[in-house]
């Protein structure tokens, strides 16, 4: 137990002041969520009149039955599935070995190519040359164009190099002696010890292409090839302009704002669930033992 | 036969030369130990025959085939390291089975490899742990394991024992003697601890920035050092190694050290006024009067007693001194030391200048 008798007076500010803040944090970080959620389940009346503030006013869950129903929200659910899983399997199919080639000393033009692939991150073509570039390869309106365009991120690739990089060298070196070639030497001795990159970039890709919404928006023009993102901007959007849904909205169960947070309650519940999963491999310390520094 | 050779080896890092040609020969099943101080090469001449450093001039030979441009997977040595380059998310049976597996060997001869290795290391009840849950010694064994397992020609050391505390160690020294005795393979061993030298090793191999001073066997560099570096090395506390300069006389050769004079060996190579270190080990050192010899007058700061023996740091004339006395249960009557008697026939006689022994036998090895 914490023995505050041991700490000065400046530690105790220091230490009240940072659990201030970090609470504060945390309220703002959990808030929007809780709000959101309150909103789905509230009545359209009272979230368009702006009571809901913490807990669901009226509850009810006419938001869900209405979003639910509708084959289009089910069509750019299984899409945005696509889009993740596809797009998230792609991105490290290219990013790991590329990240490895990328840490190796023996690379020739090393410093070149490392230079090459970082200067993407603050140099890129452009909406219109990236738009014609996508349309010359036939990729507009294209589910695969959508999964290999966004595969190679360089933060990415450099966040798994520099861990690669950090791994001693005794173990590549032991691999060798061993027989193995560099192929054996990613697959069965960096990426084994390299879980928790692998999973944070694997988690990093995954939430940026749940979340995917501009360049899919874009891209594609199919209505049956739309992820969650942009099916949510269409039904605000339909919703909206829609009159006779506005007239009736005062004695309506629900409203654009309820459907609006019931779809974002949905969209978020995957990632949510996902989260947990990669987080155990978050753990610290999987060199341990392996060498003695 | 021989089992390694160098031929005129170097190794460039830029411009800066790291090892400067080195010629030797290492014989089949030799246990054969690279010693010296940080920075001396001797890592990176293991690393050059392990294949993991590329070898800038001259040829290594494994059982009479030139190495040089072999992938260290096809040259059959194993390396143990420093640091146990254990896979850490791999249980010890996979870890010792790793490079069977990766040479795609049959599952049941795997299996039986790996518990025969581990039997004779006794790691037979350690086989479903990870490396984490293992001490520095199984730890240690384990790296061996994963040596033995592929029955390489050549077994290289990389200062494998650096990371255990001393107990260990003397422990760890001990098994690896046997097993190189069990399994009589050539072996490249490679440390700074003179104590592992000299317990190990069939021949030592001493260098020193990147060259080779001396090669033979534990007690032939005891014995006759080639030169001041070597006697400075070898042995526990090292050679001492006073400066003096040669004075002839009636009664023979000294060396006068200060206003001290010192009985040499009969030398035919040196003159009078001639500048030479006068090099005498600790252990040779004796107390008590001998037949013919003047005692030299020693200056006692400190004695450190270590049981059975104790050493004594002392000054001649003000340069350093330390005299390994039995101690016979006792140090007291230590503290009243005031002069030695160094044996000549034990004493090396090296050249100021060039560092080189003076002495007939020393020459000759």
């Amino acid at each position: 137990m914490l023995n505050w008798n041991l700490y000065s007076r400046g530690d105790k500010v220091f230490a009240i002041v940072v659990s201030i803040l970090i609470g504060m944090f945390t309220i703002a970080t959990l808030y929007p969520f809780i709000y959101i959620a309150a909103v789905s389940f509230s009545s359209g009346f009272a979230a368009q009149a702006g009571k809901v503030v913490l807990t669901p006013i009226e509850l009810t869950t006419e938001a869900y039955k209405y979003i639910l129903v509708q084959p289009e929200f089910w069509i750019s659910y299984r899409n945005t599935f696509i889009y993740t899983i596809g797009g998230t399997i792609m991105s490290l199919l290219f990013i790991v070995p590329a990240a490895y080639a990328l840490s190796r000393p023996q690379l020739m033009g090393r410093r070149f190519f490392n230079l090459f692939i970082a200067f993407t991150m603050w140099f890129n073509a452009g909406l219109i040359p990236f738009y014609l570039n996508m349309r010359d390869l036939n990729l507009l309106d294209s589910m695969f164009g959508i999964i290999l365009a966004f595969a190679v991120n360089a933060f990415n690739i450099i966040l798994l190099r520099n861990f690669f990089e950090s791994i001693p060298q005794s173990f590549e070196e032991a691999a060798r002696m061993d027989g193995a070639n560099d192929f054996q030497v990613l697959w069965k001795v960096f990426v084994p010890l390299s879980k928790p990159a692998i999973a944070t970039i694997t988690l990093f890709c995954i939430v940026a292409r749940w979340n995917g919404f501009f360049w899919a928006m874009v891209l594609l023009q199919s209505e049956e090839k739309i992820p969650l993102q942009v099916f949510l901007r269409h039904t605000l959007a339909t919703l909206s302009d829609d009159d006779e849904f506005a007239i009736t909205q005062l004695e309506a169960a629900y409203s654009a704002e309820t459907v609006t947070a019931a779809i974002i309650v949905c969209s978020i519940i995957p990632v949510l669930l996902v989260y947990p999963w990669i987080q155990k491999y978050f753990e610290k310390g999987i060199l341990l033992g392996g060498v003695k520094e | 036969m021989s089992s390694v050779t160098l031929s005129g080896v170097e190794k460039y890092y830029g411009e800066l030369r790291v090892v400067h040609g080195i010629n030797l020969i290492i014989e089949l099943q030799e246990f054969v130990v690279l010693v010296g101080p940080s920075g001396c090469g001797k890592s990176t001449t293991l690393r050059m025959i392990a294949g993991l450093e590329e070898i800038s001039e001259g040829t290594i030979n494994i059982e009479n085939r030139v190495v040089n441009r072999v992938a260290p997977k096809d040259r059959d040595v194993a390396m143990v390291f420093q640091n146990y380059a254990l896979y850490p998310h791999l249980k010890v049976f996979e870890n010792i089975a790793f490079g069977l597996r990766i040479r795609k060997e049959p599952k049941e001869h795997i299996e039986k490899t790996v518990r025969e290795v581990s039997e004779i290391l006794g790691l037979t009840p350690y086989l479903d742990r990870r490396p984490a849950e293992l001490s520095g010694g199984q730890r240690q064994r384990v790296a061996m394991g994963r040596a033995i397992v592929r029955h390489p020609k050549v077994f290289l050391f990389d200062e494998p024992l650096s990371n255990l505390d001393a107990k260990l160690r003397t422990q760890m020294r001990a098994e690896i003697k046997r097993l190189h005795n069990r399994l009589g393979v050539t072996s490249v061993y490679v440390t700074h601890d003179q104590v592992e030298a000299m317990t190990l090793a069939d021949r030592i191999v001493v260098m020193n920035d990147g060259i080779i001073e001396q090669v033979g066997t534990p007690m032939e560099l005891f014995n006759n050092p080639a030169n001041m570096f070597v006697a400075g090395f070898i042995g526990s506390p090292p050679m001492n190694q006073l400066d003096g300069v040669i004075t002839t006389s009636a009664t023979g050769l000294h060396a006068t050290v200060g206003d001290t004079s010192i009985a040499l060996p009969a030398l035919d190579n040196v003159k009078a006024g001639q500048a030479v270190v006068v090099g005498i080990r600790p252990e040779h050192i004796s107390m008590s009067s001998v037949d013919g010899l003047s005692p030299v007058p020693i200056s006692l700061d400190l004695v450190e007693p270590l049981g059975s023996e104790a050493l004594l740091h002392a000054t001649v004339n003000g340069q350093a001194l330390i005299i390994k006395a039995e101690t016979h249960g006792e140090i007291s009557h230590l503290h009243q030391v005031a002069e030695i008697y160094a044996p000549v026939d034990l004493i090396k006689v090296f050249d100021a200048e060039t560092g080189k022994v003076l002495n007939s036998a020393a020459r000759q090895s």
